[in-house]
């Protein structure tokens, strides 16, 4: 796993009026075991892949002996299908996945929980995949919880506050029967701070406490005629309760300020945003006290008209802040003034931008433009350089989007795809979700279409049977086991395409930071399980099935070829693997280390360049693009141009030399393997070597 | 109304694996060993494998007391309201700033000077390479205080790693209300390589205080080069001695350093007799030019072109003494230690027929190349060059220099190298600087094997079909060859952009 939550771990056991510190998903972590949690899951994926990195981690020392169950879900589907276990039971369950895009995969199964209705709490926490940073498609959770009736948390990034909306999560969908989601946003996931804790609750029913009588209630049932009837219920019981519950509970919060005859209304997300840009306009102070009234609200569906008529009661004009489209908060309250007749002008996507993350740029020109007079001014103070070091630079910086990580086995499989698409035509490639999806970008420029998360070789289905050549599909074993298999193999099969699949299968779900999945050899609970993905495709009856090592690039693209060019009708499958770089490093280097330290031999690989040979055509580069294989002066006094390098991150992998022999590049790379640590027998024999070479050459 | 404290602000750019995670993790536990308040965030996720990675850090600069109100912090840097940037590589550094974050009345930029390039820098086929003057010149403008150093360098001394010396330029900068034993206690606590980051960062502490931009070596002079040169070339120097005399005494002192590497480049790679060719040749073109630059130019690209790498020159640079010694010194193959090398050899038949004479290897080639139209066999060969065997088999291909002249590769390379001297000195008749474009066009003809053929036959093309027409349009409109020129230039650029160059140029060519 990329990161090892062990030491944070501890500090989930923390009592009444201990202080926590670290990141965002930690405090979460925590509030669940507060509130009484009797189940977990989910499916990994930025920026929310560390919870359940943190629960794995939290299942042996915590979870196990509390009996809480941790499920590590194949998909966010069945990770929303575990919440079904609240529509019977008073238990409480908690999952997690990445948004939009998980929750479009979870949706199904939402829609029918939201329905039959919970009894026990039902918490989502999605992680808000938007704006910089951000790896997905840019859509909101807003539209799914309108449409379903969840209840929807954007709660102010602060881990207390976090901690706090967590417990009122399971609050507000145990009064109002409704599932609860938290949108989690990207920097207040990864934010690191501190909180007051409260005492662990140990579930009533647990694996410990089992039930023993099970519930059956036919009108709980997603089927007619009990749907009717929970529809009716959710607009005229549930969704009623929940907006009490909000007031009850305090869960909007109203910061009073003097200027009375305006105010804010802004989703709870955005708050330190737009305090910090009313602190910069002399607006607010660093404690978020603000002249200006703000209704910062944690809770964005559902709305409470009259807690929103309240805040506009005597205001002449109103901001709203609300990141993402379509704008549901500000409709919602310009039909509410149209139905009230109220005079308070309100404005929202006019003034702001209408889409992209509100970064403080955003927010601060939209608040200058409401506020005016010295608002304005004092914004253009702060900006007075902008521009500047554009104007230096001359000419837009180089872009350095994500690649693959030194060393990694997917990048060799791309380079021979490459070399066999100039050998025998250029092709459709239907790429995938993953670190694969890097392949889209330079030095590659592989994959024609995205289309989600395992649906690499669905979203070939209409192309292979009308394209000239035979097109070629990727998935990683993540995208596999997460939908591939049937969405994809499955189909593929059924419908006798003829087309390639190459299957990257590096043991992890690499993307997200090495969680494990069927292909791991264990779950997440440290369980040992393996699922072989040559076995199930080949009982799918796919007879073409070709294992390769991606780093042999030789005898892969031999293989691409025969895929490309042999007269088998049907899927040809090509499953690549090798095991992702990063994780083998992780083993591999400390063992290396303590090899080295025991004084015992350790042959350490890296690869190099004759500077004096490399003629710095870089042709290397564009089929290869590894971060160890860079540039450097040539030394040359003659030449103007850099010539390849490998730097000291080289973990010896061989791609640059195995890509310059299958493409017949140049004859510049080597091999150089150290021994560190060598017998006597391997000393002597070097020392005769260097003696018989030494003739050869002159001093 | 704010009469209080302002948090410090501190924005981290660094590259997906370089430790930015880590710096971010010691600042928190620095300020809270402090007692401040403080709150960081990041955006890492898959987003970021070795991409660009920014974190953010606010501390309060007093401590609180209980159950005072909490400060808010801001989860995002503000263009112009950023105390400290943190970049752990040059360009990251220039992506602060052009992003208008760094301000010059506020901001301590703290930025590496190394470079780790970034992937259109390595794949444009000349020199993509962003120009750092122009990073270090936006650095100073853009920043109240400006301390950058080769961190990378710094860290390597000192058994170290980046961040740990960026974090020592830190607290030795003051940007922060921290001390010194602050940050090693965060160093501390994190537990991990603590000696070794505490030596980085007191390396980076040390590099900060005497914070003067560091000078570059001044330029070393011809005569010092020169008599190294001599050295280097052994048996053959006092040869190259004679040939530079005669060089000194017939052309001007601003062509004595180029025309000087090229006669030892061309001693080096097959003798005396080649220099003196090579000279003849520079003679053509430096009659009639009275600036030098042009002769420069050309003389510059002939050199490096009379070299070409064939198999014979390849095998005498892997077997020579300094090679292995290079290896040894970068590769930690010190004494006690065992070092293989395995060289990764291919050539093609063209590579080896290349080396037979032409009255031989002409009919070999003309049926090579009619049997294997798309390319001719290579052998793959894995030659481990520190063992006897495989070091002589290498070895004695290098011995077989005496077959250069008369080979059938050299007669392909002389063949296209007179249609371009012919091409310069036809330009300098009608415009000189078009000339100087057309010597410099030479620098496309590089490579080994596939990507040499693609690239030779783009420069025949360049002369016959770009070249020739853009010189007989401007010379028809009669109004000088600007034109012509920015032709040639352009393509030169296409032509060394990517392999499709030569398409996109003979568009643009037909064009304009």
């Amino acid at each position: 796993m990329e990161r090892s939550f062990a030491e944070e771990v501890k500090q989930l056991q923390l009592g009444q009026g201990q202080v926590l510190r670290g990141e965002g998903i930690l405090a979460i972590t925590k509030a669940l075991l507060q509130s009484g949690v009797s189940y977990v899951g989910g499916y990994p994926g930025a920026p929310v892949s560390h919870l359940l990195d943190v629960m794995a981690d939290a299942d042996l020392p915590v979870l196990k002996p509390m009996g809480i169950y941790l499920d590590a879900s194949a998909n966010e589907a069945a990770a929303a299908a575990l919440l079904g276990a609240s529509i019977n039971y008073p238990m409480r369950g908690a999952v997690t996945w990445k948004s939009i895009v998980g929750t479009n995969v979870a949706a199904d199964a939402l829609s029918n929980l939201s329905s039959s209705g919970v009894i026990g709490g039902a918490l989502i926490v999605v992680g808000e995949d938007y704006g910089a940073g951000a790896s997905v498609i840019q859509e909101r959770t807003h539209a799914f919880a309108l449409k379903s009736s969840l209840c929807l948390f954007d709660p102010r990034p602060s881990l207390q506050t976090l901690a706090r909306m967590v417990e009122e999560g399971f609050g507000i969908s145990e009064a109002s029967n409704l599932p609860a989601v938290i949108s989690l946003r990207i920097r207040a996931a990864h934010m690191q701070g501190s909180m007051v804790c409260k005492d662990n609750v140990r579930p009533a029913i647990s694996m410990r406490d089992r039930l023993q009588r099970h519930s059956f209630d036919y009108s709980r049932i997603g089927h007619p005629p009990s749907t009717y009837s929970q529809e009716a219920q959710k607009f005229e019981k549930r969704l009623p309760a929940a907006r009490r519950y909000v007031v009850e509970r305090g869960l909007n919060e109203v910061i009073p300020g003097e200027e009375k005859e305006i105010g804010i209304i802004l989703q709870g997300g955005l708050t330190p945003t737009a305090l910090r840009g009313l602190l910069l306009l002399g607006r607010a102070d660093v404690f978020g006290r603000s002249r200006i009234p703000l209704l910062v609200l944690n809770v964005i569906h559902p709305l409470v008209p009259e807690q929103l008529l309240d805040f506009l009661e005597g205001k002449r004009r109103v901001l709203v802040l609300e990141e993402g489209m379509p704008n549901f908060i500000e409709q919602e309250l310009k039909a509410l003034a149209y139905d009230r007749a109220l005079s308070v002008r309100i404005e929202g996507k006019g003034t702001v931008a209408a889409h992209g993350e509100y970064v403080p740029e955003v927010v601060l020109a939209a608040l200058a433009r409401f506020l005016g007079g010295d608002a304005e001014t004092r914004m253009a103070g702060l900006a007075g350089h902008a521009g500047r070091g554009r104007q230096i630079l001359g000419t837009p910086l180089p872009k350095r989007p994500p690649a693959f990580c030194t060393g990694c086995p997917e990048r060799p499989m791309f380079s021979a795809l490459k070399i066999a698409q100039r050998e025998l035509g250029e092709t459709h490639v239907s790429a995938d979700i993953g670190c694969h999806a890097f392949a889209t970008l330079p030095p590659f420029n592989q994959g024609n279409t995205i289309l989600g998360y395992g649906l690499g070789l669905a979203s070939s289905s209409a192309v292979a049977p009308n394209f000239g050549r035979r097109v070629i599909s990727i998935l990683g074993d993540g995208g596999f086991w997460h939908s591939g298999l049937t969405t994809g193999v499955a189909n593929a099969v059924f419908n006798k395409q003829d087309s390639i699949l190459v299957v990257l299968e590096n043991f992890y779900t690499s993307a997200t930071g090495q969680q494990s999945n069927p292909s791991t050899g264990r779950n997440p609970r440290g369980d040992s399980v393996r699922m072989s993905i040559g076995d199930t495709i080949r009982s799918l009856g796919v007879s073409w099935i070709r294992v390769v090592n991606p780093y042999k690039v030789g005898d892969t693209l031999k293989t691409v070829r025969e895929a490309m060019t042999t007269a088998a009708g049907g899927l040809k499958v090509i499953i690549a693997r090798a095991e992702c770089q990063l994780e083998r490093q992780r083993r591999v280097k400390p063992q290396t280390a303590a090899r080295l330290k025991a004084r015992a031999r350790v042959e350490a690989p890296r690869f190099g360049v004759d500077p004096d040979v490399c003629t710095g055509d870089k042709s290397c580069m564009r089929l290869n693009g590894c971060p160890s294989l860079t540039l450097k002066e040539s030394g040359d006094p003659l030449r103007d141009d850099p010539v390849a390098h490998v730097d000291q991150t080289c973990v010896g992998c061989g791609l640059c030399g195995e890509v310059a022999h299958a493409a017949v590049l140049c004859p510049s790379f080597y091999e150089a393997r150290v021994v560190h640590n060598p017998g006597w027998r391997e000393r002597t024999l070097q020392s005769f070597r260097r003696r018989v070479i030494g003739l050869f050459q002159p001093a | 109304m704010s009469a209080a404290r302002r948090p410090v602000s501190i924005l981290i750019a660094a590259l997906g694996g370089q430790g930015g995670g880590v710096l971010t993790e010691w600042i928190v536990a620095a300020a809270t060993h402090a007692g401040l308040p403080v709150q960081a965030t990041s955006i890492p996720g898959v987003a970021q494998r070795t991409g660009a990675t920014t974190y953010y850090l606010e501390i309060y600069p007093e401590a609180l007391p209980p159950g005072s109100p909490e400060p808010v912090f801001s989860l995002y840097p503000m263009p112009g309201d950023v105390d400290v940037i943190m970049a752990s590589e040059l360009l990251e550094a220039g992506r602060a700033i052009e992003m208008d974050y760094a301000s010059p009345d506020r901001t301590t930029l703290i930025a590496s000077t190394h470079r780790l390039f970034a992937i259109a820098e390595k794949t444009a086929l000349g020199n993509g390479i962003f120009p750092r003057e122009r990073v270090e010149e936006a650095a100073r403008a853009l920043s109240r205080r400006l301390i950058a150093c080769d961190a990378l360098a710094v860290a390597r001394a000192a058994g170290s790693e980046v961040n740990a010396v960026l974090m020592g330029a830190l607290a030795a900068s003051g940007a922060l209300p921290l001390s010194p034993s602050d940050f090693e206690a965060a160093i501390r606590e994190g537990g991990v390589a603590v000696e070794r980051n505490l030596a980085g960062f007191k390396a980076g502490m040390e590099v900060a205080a005497d914070a003067a931009a560091p000078e570059s070596a001044p330029a070393r002079s011809w005569a010092e080069t020169k008599v190294e040169r001599a050295q280097a070339l052994g048996a053959r120097g006092a040869a190259f001695l004679a040939v530079m005399a005669q060089i000194e005494g017939e052309f001007p002192a601003a062509l004595h350093a180029t025309l000087g590497e090229a006669a030892a480049r061309l001693i080096d790679y097959q003798g005396t007799g080649y220099a003196a060719r090579f000279l003849g040749r520079v003679r053509l073109v430096s009659a009639g030019d009275a600036e030098s630059r042009l002769t420069e130019r050309f003389a510059r690209r002939l050199a490096v072109w009379m070299s070409y790498e064939d198999a014979i020159r390849v095998a005498d640079l892997k077997t020579r003494r300094s090679r292995f010694e290079r290896i040894r010194r970068d590769y930690g193959a010190a004494n006690g230690r065992v070092l293989v090398v395995t060289d990764y050899l291919k050539p093609d038949l063209d590579e080896i027929y290349g080396i037979l004479p032409a009255a031989i290897g002409g009919p070999i080639a003309r049926w090579a190349e009619k049997r294997w139209p798309d390319g001719r066999p290579t052998i793959t060969q894995h030659v481990k060059t520190t063992a006897v065997l495989g070091y002589a088999r290498v070895w004695a291909l290098g011995r077989l220099r005496w077959l250069r002249p008369s080979s059938l590769r050299a007669q392909r390379e002389f063949a296209l190298m007179d249609r371009w001297q012919q091409a310069v000195i036809d330009a300098a008749a009608l415009d000189y600087d078009l000339a100087c474009e057309v010597a410099d066009t030479a620098t496309v003809v590089r490579g080994y094997g596939e990507v040499r053929r693609r690239l030779s036959g783009a420069f025949t093309r360049f002369l016959d079909e770009i070249l020739a027409p853009a010189v007989a349009r401007d010379r028809a409109a009669g109004k000088g060859y600007a034109r012509a020129r920015d032709i040639v230039s352009e393509t030169r650029e296409k032509l060394l952009a990517d392999e499709k160059g030569i398409e996109s140029a003979l568009f643009e060519a037909a064009r304009s």
